[in-house]
Formats: structure tokens, sequence, C-alpha cells
């Protein structure tokens, strides 16, 4: 079947079986690889994109049900403010290791920060719960976005 | 070779540098903006639609003889091109690391549920999923055995009949005469310990993509932790020479131990299916196979009395370790081993016999996990201190503190320790940091619904390999004509960071070449084999060769800008790209110099082979060297438990390493932070539930629960204590796996404090402790 919806800013139409995967069609027919296959149970948050501007597991979502929809992944979001800050908090704060399930974070990172949100330890650390990090214990990530969000203040 | 190439004078000469130019700073990774933006690329990321899908059959019999594999119907599916089994194996069908047991396709019988039968090679991904459900293996259901006591008593129901038991592998350590030790001691602890499985989880599966031809070889792209390792077990299924395989180890989502075990075979299941049908061939395990199949940390029960005199010196220990090894023995042997000669934990004994099981159970099998086999026994030895403490009136450091190992102290395999032993002083600066006693005092005024505990473990952790097996370490440096510099190693980038951190500060430090012109090209079997990523080695044993190569290249670097400059090679200073010759304002750029090498003859390439002097072993007494030296750790963890709920959370956690030289310290918070989290989850969250078939049946991550954001501690700045090793490059010894083997022991003394009971059984999930404290009517 074919589906339409925006990525990234521009117009796309696949061709998708009934039963795939957003995380399928952008790893395998879009060539999307900044989204990471973890868990495809809706656990691991490496697979975080944003369906109209809301973080979602695109490993717990039919590509179908994106119809008409915007998704938007790192790899649209290279030039933003907002992930530019992210990425260079992350790198600056050790916030990375492995580097699988750091573009999730900073795509959960970046709703949390759009959404003018006033930032707490306690926010950060309870939006970001969907995502698992199994290398740094957290807490430069936490680190990492709490500086952003600061920096942006300024 | 000239004297300044020699390895130990170069070891030696930089172990000894008084300043920095970037050793010791807490520089960004190489590699941590690409992360960032999710262009670094992993396994999967090098899979296109076109190459071959390979899907795997798994066993549904915890042991059974296997009489047919039928694949009819599978090979009917459209698009569906082979099924593999262990005959289709050109090589040898044997993939045992310590012991060889372990055939890489079921052959014969299965030994546990989630065993590979077959693999499924289609055209599509969908076919291959549909067609490995197709696939009908007709078993012959054997008797099982699941409970490892039990399977150390039975001779009727044996895992390997060929062994005549149950029993993998036994050790021993043996030291003075433990009767008088215990005769000698005026309190006497004894007490049996469990622990449980834990699974790796790295959030990236295992995956291998095999392409046949490339290079001139068939290349594997995979995660493994160990690239020549791989190789050589790709080239014995395939029966083909080392050389015809080339690994490259990409970027890799995680590692821990678990893809030293299962990344060679996922390498080798990939090659054999390209092998045979000359296509490219990628495997990719879901969550739930990776779960149900590769190898987990060891399950035990420690039996451990000791005893101590009423001055607080320990006396005798006298211990019995049995690891469940599940279906094979994979590294378990070296599992054993590791624990065995740890089991003191980081004390002087003088009496000591310690003894190891390792068994074969029909369950999934165990493996190299972040500690190896430590992070248990220390648990048991360190909740043995709190005890004799207790039963002493001794404050639990004091109590430690008056046993530890200090230079010039013995170890139970009577190993004289003479230098590098800095954990003593950890201790102390660490209790003093915490504010131990007082803090001790005022988690004991919580008395309602909420109680607090705080809790101490201290560990100690053998560098390189155990006893005397080889150990060495290598790396290749060129420098281009651009005067830019690479140095191949088969270290691996799986998070730890030590290619792309370390080791490119080693390489600019020595060199004197600016930052951005060094790049560590890591994870190949093309560098010269540099020991596995495994054991904290990264950074101590494994970036040795990159000192050492970096090291022959600046003495001729020197020589040359000398004659260059007019001055003396021990006086050529070169500082992030500037040659000076020291007090005469002479000097030329890198790139010059570079230059003139190449106009000159000067060889600006190098390797960097170091073998580690050790000492002898003898296995029969268990006694003798077993590591040429050890990290120290020591870790304080502060909980509040619910008495409601049984639930415990961790407030507060302050660790201390004596690890020698801290290269990178941003890094090595990082690993100490997540080991902490990894450590703290195996404690309190994560466990396995088997069914009576030894099934997984919470093979996903809903079921299986790891912390996240919400459930992590406050983690103060560690202590560091810089005890040189005279062989690690810059006197670094080993970090990643070290904060958490002290975590077991320090969050269950805590809980433990904060109860005023024993803890002998780990994980403390809620219902334990809720059930604990029920136990004998109290609260």
């Amino acid at each position: 079947m074919k589906v339409s919806f925006i990525l990234n800013g521009e117009p796309v139409t696949v061709d998708v079986k009934p039963n795939e995967t957003l995380l399928d069609t952008l790893r395998l027919k879009l060539n999307i690889k900044s989204v990471k296959r973890g868990c495809e149970r809706a656990e691991c948050g490496a697979c975080t994109v944003l369906v109209d501007g809301r973080p979602t597991y695109s490993c717990n979502l039919l590509t179908a049900q994106v119809e008409g929809k915007e998704v938007t992944t790192l790899e649209g979001l290279r030039d933003d403010p907002i992930v530019k800050e992210l990425t260079s908090k992350f790198v600056e704060r050790g916030a990375i290791q492995c580097g699988f399930c750091t573009p999730g974070f900073i795509i959960t990172a970046y709703a949390l920060l759009k959404s003018g949100k006033e930032l707490t330890p306690e926010n950060v650390k309870k939006m970001l719960e969907g995502n698992i990090c199994r290398c740094t214990g957290y807490k430069k990530i936490i680190e990492a976005v709490t500086a952003a969000a600061e920096a942006l203040k300024k | 070779m000239a004297l300044t190439e020699d390895p130990y004078t170069l070891i030696s000469k930089w172990l000894h540098a008084k300043e920095f130019l970037v050793v010791g700073k807490g520089i960004a990774r190489a590699d941590a903006l690409d992360k960032a933006l999710g262009t670094a690329k992993f396994v999967e990321d090098y899979f296109q639609e076109g190459m071959l899908f390979v899907k795997q059959v798994l066993s549904t019999e915890p042991h059974a003889k296997i009489l047919r594999v039928r694949d009819e119907e599978a090979l009917k599916v459209p698009k569906v091109v082979k099924v593999f089994t262990a005959r289709d194996i050109p090589g040898e069908n044997q993939v045992g690391y310590a012991l060889p047991d372990q055939p890489l396709i079921a052959e014969g019988k299965v030994r546990y549920h989630g065993e590979l039968v077959a693999l499924v090679a289609a055209e599509d991904i969908d076919a291959a999923l549909r067609a490995a459900e197709l696939v009908k293996v007709d078993y012959d259901p054997l008797p099982y055995v699941l409970d490892p006591l039990e399977a150390l008593e039975r001779k009727d129901v044996l895992v390997h009949e060929e062994v005549g038991s149950n029993i993998a592998f036994r050790t021993k350590v043996r030291k003075g005469n433990v009767e008088e030790g215990f005769s000698e001691a005026d309190v006497i602890v004894e007490n049996e310990y469990r622990t449980h499985h834990q699974d790796h989880v790295y959030l990236e599966t295992e995956g291998a993509l095999a392409i046949p031809g490339l290079d001139g070889r068939l290349t594997v792209v995979t995660a493994a932790q160990y690239p020549h390792l791989a190789q050589s077990i790709i080239a014995r299924v395939l029966g083909v020479p080392a050389s015809s395989i080339k690994v490259v180890v990409p970027f890799m989502g995680g590692g821990f131990g678990g893809k030293d075990d299962e990344g060679p075979l996922t390498a080798a299941k990939a090659a054999l299916v390209a092998h045979l049908t000359g296509r490219p061939a990628f495997i990719l395990y879901t969550r739930e196979e990776s779960l149900r199949m590769h190898p987990k940390r060891e399950a035990t029960i420690i039996k451990y009395k000791s005893g101590a005199t009423k001055d607080g010196k320990l006396t005798a220990i006298d211990v019995k370790i049995i690891h469940d090894t599940g279906a094979y023995a994979n590294r378990g042997p070296f599992i054993l081993w590791r624990a065995t000669v740890h089991a003191s934990g980081p004390y002087e004994v003088p009496h000591a016999r310690v003894e190891g099981y390792c068994v074969y159970t029909n369950k999934v099998y165990q493996g190299s996990f972040r500690g190896f086999g430590n992070p248990s026994v220390q648990f048991a030895a360190e909740m043995q201190m709190n005890e004799l403490a207790r039963k002493l009136g001794m404050d639990p450091v004091e109590f430690r503190l008056k046993n530890m190992l200090r230079p010039g102290s013995r170890t139970i395999t009577n190993q004289l320790l003479e230098e590098s032993v800095g954990i003593a002083e950890a201790v102390e600066k660490l209790a003093e940091k915490v504010n131990w006693a007082k803090r001790r005092a005022e988690c004991e005024s919580f008395k309602g619904r909420y109680r607090r505990g705080i809790g101490i473990g201290v560990a100690w952790h053998g560098i390189s390999t155990s006893r005397g097996v080889p150990d060495w370490s290598n790396a290749y440096v060129k420098i281009d004509k651009d005067g830019s510099v690479s140095m191949f190693t088969g270290i691996v980038e799986m998070g730890q960071g030590s290619p792309n951190s370390s080791h490119r500060q080693i390489v600019a430090e020595i060199l004197g070449a600016p930052l951005e012109k060094v790049k560590v090209v890591f994870g190949t079997s093309d560098a010269p084999d540099a020991g596995a990523t495994h054991a904290s080695r990264g950074t101590s044993i494994g970036a040795i060769g990159v000192l050492v190569a970096a090291a022959r290249v600046r003495e001729r670097l020197n020589k040359l800008a000398a004659e260059l400059l007019g001055c003396k090679p021990e006086d050529v200073e070169i500082k992030n790209g500037v040659v000076r010759a020291k007090g005469t304002g002479k000097e030329l750029s890198w790139d010059e110099l570079i230059k003139q090498a190449y106009a000159r003859g000067v060889d600006l390439s190098a390797t960097g082979y170091f073998f580690l002097p050790k000492g002898k072993f003898n296995d029969e007494l268990g006694q003798g060297q077993a590591y040429p030296a050890f990290s120290y750790v020591a870790m304080i963890a502060e909980v509040e438990v619910d008495t409601w709920t049984g639930k415990v959370r961790v407030l507060r956690i302050w660790p201390a390493l004596a690890a020698g030289r801290i290269i990178n310290p941003q890094q090595v918070e990082g690993q100490i932070e997540g080991a902490a989290v990894q450590g703290m989850g195996y404690v309190l969250m994560e466990q396995f539930v088997f069914d009576n078939k030894g099934r997984i049946l919470n093979a996903d991550l809903t079921d299986y629960v790891v912390p996240t954001t919400l459930d992590i501690p406050e983690i103060e700045k560690p202590v560091y204590v810089e005890d040189l090793f005279k062989y690690g490059p810059f006197g670094a010894k080993g970090v990643g796996e070290m904060a958490l083997i002290p975590a077991p022991a320090a969050i269950a003394g805590a809980v433990s404090h904060a109860l005023g009971k024993p803890i002998t059984k780990l994980p403390l999930t809620p219902e334990a402790v809720y059930f604990e404290l029920r136990k004998g009517g109290s609260t």
C-alpha cells in the first residue's frame, strides 16, 4: 500500500506492507539511520522520532498510521539551534558512550526544550524516562540537557 | 634494534613524565559528535535490501536428541534460499572458548531451550521469518537438570556425557592451614550466598554482515569485542586460513562482555551463509533472541566461612563457589578462576581454602559480563566482613582497614604485592568524604515506614588474564606526508572510549602532534593483534602497544629534530605541533618536521608489541602470581527502604578508585557512573524468570527491567588514588568493570543496615525485601 507523509519537511510516498513499522520504513526504505532498533517493543526509546512534534516510538507505529502526518528525525534537525546546543552539550559533558541511544535522547530532549516548559532536574528525568541508556548511568545526559536549556535561555 | 626503542625503556620513560599536554585532561571523545547526530555507523547501518537475511531456528527443548530437521515446508516459501544445519559446516563445528564442548549449530542433541538448531537464509526478511517458523525439528526429549546442586549429584542426567559428570571445571586456592586459622579465631561467621543471572542489555543486539570477496577476502562486519578472535573462529568453522578472513568492528552499541562471547559466534553464522552461497549475508538478533541465547552473568551459590580475632584480624576463610554454567563452559572456567583467586576480597588472610565448581545445567550458559565472576564473590566476602564487624562490635570500615592489602602484603595465592596498592588510602579518603560514622548514626535514627541504611563495598580486580595465561599488546602507527597520524588497533569502540579518547590522547601526548591530526583506526583484524577489549584492558594493557609504537616514532623524530635544530635529542620538545630546541628559541612546525622525515629517510611507521611479564602460578597448589597488578575500588551507598512495600531506593553513591593514572577523568567518571547504575539494576531490579523447562519467560525489555532516569541515585565525584602500575601506559590500570564490582556489596550492605538483618541473596526486588522483612515476624 502507498503511504504519503512529510519526512523532515519533504513530502514522501512509500510503498509499504500493511504490517510494516515506521522504524523499518525509515531504516530500510528511506535511508534514515539515526533511528535505531533497540527492543522493537516500545521500551528503550532508541527509535524515537517526532510525529507532528511529539516524541513517538517508531517501532510501535505502523507506517500506515502516519499518513498525512509530519515525521521528523535527527537528519532533519541538524541545523536546528536547539539540536546544535544539545549535541554540543552532549559532546562537552561526556554524555555519550556507545552512542546507540543518543539520537533517541536528543530527539526526546529536543521536544522537551521546544515545549518551553520550565526545566528542573526532576522533570528532565521524567521526560527522559522512556529512553534507556545502558552505558552512562544517565547522570551526564541529564546534566547535558539541563546545560543546553540554560544556554538556550541566554 | 636501538636501545631507545626497547619497550621497557620507553614505557618507563613515559611513566615518569612530569608534565602532560593532554593526558589527565577531560578531552571530548573523537566520536562524540557523529554519535550525537546519528551519523556514526553500527552493524545494521551497513545492511541493504538485496543482501541475504539470516534467521535462526532455536531449540524448544531443554535437553533432547535431534532426530531430524525437516525443511521441506520452509523451502516452499518464495524467496527462501536454503536452510543450514550442523552438517553444512565445512570446517569444525566447535566454538568452545575454554573447553571444546560447544558447537556453533547444535549437533546430535540440544542442551538448552533457545539453542541454535538451524539457520534460514532468504532474499528478504519476511520470507526468512516465515520459513524459520516452518522448519520442524523432531526431538527425542531427554531428562534434564536445571538446578546446579542437583546437577552436582546426578550421574544419570549428564549435559555432556563425555565428561562423566556435570562438573565442567574445578579450581582451588590453598594457603596456610585453615583449621589452625579457625582455631585462632574468636568469632566465626558462616553463610550461604546466592546470586542470579544478569543480562547485558546492550542497546544494539547482535548482528553481522559477511561479504565474500570484499578486499580479496571474506569480510565480516560485526559487533565482536575481539576482531582477531572472531577471525580465528570464523576460519575454524569454515575450514579456511585466518588470512582469508577479515573482521571489521564498526561502532558497537554496547558490549559489557556479552559481545566478547556472542560476537564471534554471530559473525561465524553470517560468514557460514556467505561462504556457502557466495552472497552477502546479514544476521540480526531480535531482542528476544538476544535475551534467550547469549551468555549471562554467572548465577552462583557461595558457601563462605570466615574467622577473626577479637582485635579484628582475619585468621582464615573457607569458601566453596558453585557457578551454574548452563549448557556450555564458554568462558566459565576463566570466570571461576577469577572468582576463586579474588575470594578473600582485598584483604590479608593468613589461611585460606577456596574451592570452585563450574557446573553444567540445561539452561542458557554463563559468560563474560563486566566484573567476570567477581561481583558475586566480592558480595559474599563483604557481607562476611560486615557480619564479622558486627559480632566484634567494630565499625565496618575500621575492621576492613585493619585487614586491607597494602604494598608488601601477600594475597591468598601468596602473591607478594610490591607496589601499586592504593586501596587503603582510597577507603580512608572516601570514609572521610562521606563522614561515614556520622552518616551511619543518622541513618539509624530513621524508625518509621521509611528506613535508611549505609553500606560499603571494597573490591579488587586483577588486571590482565588470570594466572600465567599469556597476555600482550600491540598496535601499528604511521604518519602520512601531510603530518596526519593513524594508529591502528584491534581494540574496539563499544562505548568505553579507549580508542577515541585515551588512545588518541596517548598518541598526541607522546608524538606532540596536534590532537586533531591523530586518528585511531579501531576494531580491525588488519591491525596487529592487541588482545580483546575485555577485562578493563582497553586503556591499560590494550594501550601499551599504542604507547610503545608512538614512542618508537617519537625517538626517531627527536633525533631528526635535533639534527635540524642543532641540539641534543633529549632537548627536543614537541608540543601541539610545534618542535623546539629547549632554551634556544629555535623551532619548526610539525608538518615541516614530517616533510623532512620523508625527505631524509626516517621511517615513520612502527609497531608496539609488548609481552606482559608474568609470574608462575601452580594450578595444583592454587598458589602463585595471579595477576601482574590489581585495580582497586570502593563504593559507599546510602539507601531508603519502604518497609511497607519492600521497595529500595538508592539515594546516593560515593565511589573511590585506585586504578593507576587517570588518562581522561571525564571518561573515567562515565565508566564509574554507568557501572554503578548497571550494578544497581543487578541488585534491585534485573532478574530472569525460568519455567520448569529452563525457558526464559521474560525475554523482552517489558519484563526484564533495567534502570531508567527515574531510578538513579546521586553519584558523587570519585576519589582517585593514582597508584601507578609500572607497565601500564603512563601507569594506567583497568577502569571499565571496576565500579560494578563493589555495587552489590555496597547496596546490599546498606539494605542490611537499614533492616538490621543480614542479606545473603540477590536480587533485592520489592517482593524479596517485603518477605525478608516479614520473616521471623519482625516489623
